[in-house]
């Protein structure tokens, strides 16, 4: 990984949020909007704290958490690296949501032929999802 | 539980009529980087001086290493590193023989850091002391307590006269040649961003004695400001508070630690508002 992408990270002290969850939250969306591939490495703890001005304890923790949480795993050897599609699923929300228009387009049409309140129809929808997971 | 490495109990000391600590009762275990707040005048510096040892207390008492620190043997003085507030330096030495003076007294010398932090931190070796601006004799204290690579590192306000690149270079050696290194550190500073960046552990002296000691991480995730009416603000127990509570107009606020459970019971109360608060917030009300 090319040392410019220390520059992707930063964190704001003063926040009421902790560091290390800024430090967590900041990796999400980086992997979320592809910024940060699938097998993409990361900077190393002592490298991130070091460009971070953190105690790599920070960092650390960050790492830690959001490998349990499957978004990171750690290479024997050879540090941390944004989770493969074989872990989560590897397309962000907004890519997943996208899967999903077609079908949402072909309801709309008919809700709309049904002269239904969009409302109703959201309401609906929210009741089936619930009822299905 | 990692050994403790400094561990005070009871320490009292008054200045005339004034109390300035107060049975205090502190412990602190190997490895750990622990802030230490308070407001001016709380007394940081003398708890400081009196936990090494430097100042007699009135009465406690305070270990390093497991020794009492007004009668510390030398292999254990080795051990340790201070910055105090007001560097007392030899101001008509050159930087390069007070560090030579010094290196005579350690057994361990780290020849090669004192060099890189002399050539990075620019400070002319050969120049009197007293010609060295306030900034660079801060700087001239920071390498004089670390060129023994000291276990326990106790630093009074390091930063203070420093400008921001200064206090950056100084964060940057914590981090790389200090806590890489799992050194004890205890510093004290009103720079909170700085604190933020480094200390895993928060105290607050307060009144003479620590009155909260706790993960900065866990402070910041537990702690809310509370407000709402009066009488329905009592339903935050006197235990979860860490604040005195401030009244307003029909009302008033107070700082609580709750845990998530109590978090998510109080927000069911509609008269009640939550946020969550920075260490800024924090400060200025623990210690009020």
């Amino acid at each position: 990984m090319p040392p410019s992408s220390l520059t992707l990270f930063s964190v704001s002290p003063g926040s009421p949020e902790p560091l290390y969850r800024q430090l967590m939250d900041q990796i999400r969306r980086l992997v979320a909007g592809g910024q940060l591939a699938p097998g993409d490495d990361l900077p190393s703890v002592r490298d991130l704290a070091q460009s971070l001005t953190l105690n790599p304890m920070t960092v650390s923790k960050a790492y830690g958490l959001l490998e349990m949480e499957g978004v990171l795993q750690r290479r024997r050897g050879l540090g941390m690296q944004v989770a493969g599609a074989q872990g989560k699923p590897a397309l962000d929300v907004a890519a997943r949501l996208e899967l999903l228009r077609p079908i949402l387009e072909r309801a709309a049409l008919e809700a709309r032929q049904l002269e239904l309140d969009s409302n109703f129809v959201l309401e609906l929808f929210q009741q089936i999802f619930e009822e299905k997971t | 539980m990692n050994p403790l490495v400094i561990e005070i109990a009871g320490l009292e000391k008054h200045f005339g009529k004034q109390a300035v600590l107060k049975g205090l009762d502190w412990q602190i275990p190997a490895g750990k980087v622990v802030g230490l707040l308070g407001r001016n005048g709380a007394g940081k510096s003398t708890l400081m001086e009196c936990m090494l040892g430097l100042r007699e207390a009135d009465a406690g008492a305070s270990h390093l290493f497991g020794e009492p620190a007004h009668s510390l043997g030398d292999a254990s003085r080795a051990r340790i590193g201070y910055v105090p507030q007001q560097a007392d330096l030899f101001e008509w030495l050159t930087p390069r023989q007070l560090l030579d003076y010094f290196r005579a007294f350690y057994p361990r010398w780290n020849t090669e850091k004192v060099e890189g932090l002399f050539s990075r931190w620019q400070i002319d070796r050969d120049k009197a002391i007293s010609t060295l601006s306030g900034g660079q004799k801060q700087r001239l204290a920071i390498i004089r307590a670390l060129a023994h690579d000291p276990e326990l590192l106790i630093l009074d306000e390091p930063v203070a006269s420093l400008d921001p690149v200064g206090r950056r270079d100084f964060l940057h050696e914590l981090i790389d040649g200090v806590i890489e290194r799992n050194t004890t550190v205890l510093f004290s500073t009103h720079i909170l961003s700085d604190l933020e960046r480094i200390a895993m552990e928060v105290a607050f002296l307060k009144e003479g004695r620590i009155t909260l000691q706790t993960s900065l991480d866990e402070l910041l995730e537990t702690t809310r400001r509370v407000s709402g009416p009066s009488e329905v603000l009592l339903q935050i127990a006197p235990a979860e508070r860490i604040s005195v509570p401030q009244t307003m107009q029909g009302g008033g606020s107070v700082l609580a630690r709750l845990s998530p459970e109590r978090l998510a019971q109080i927000r069911t109360v509609p008269a009640l508002s939550v946020e969550p608060v920075s260490l800024e917030d924090l400060f200025v009300e623990v210690t009020q």
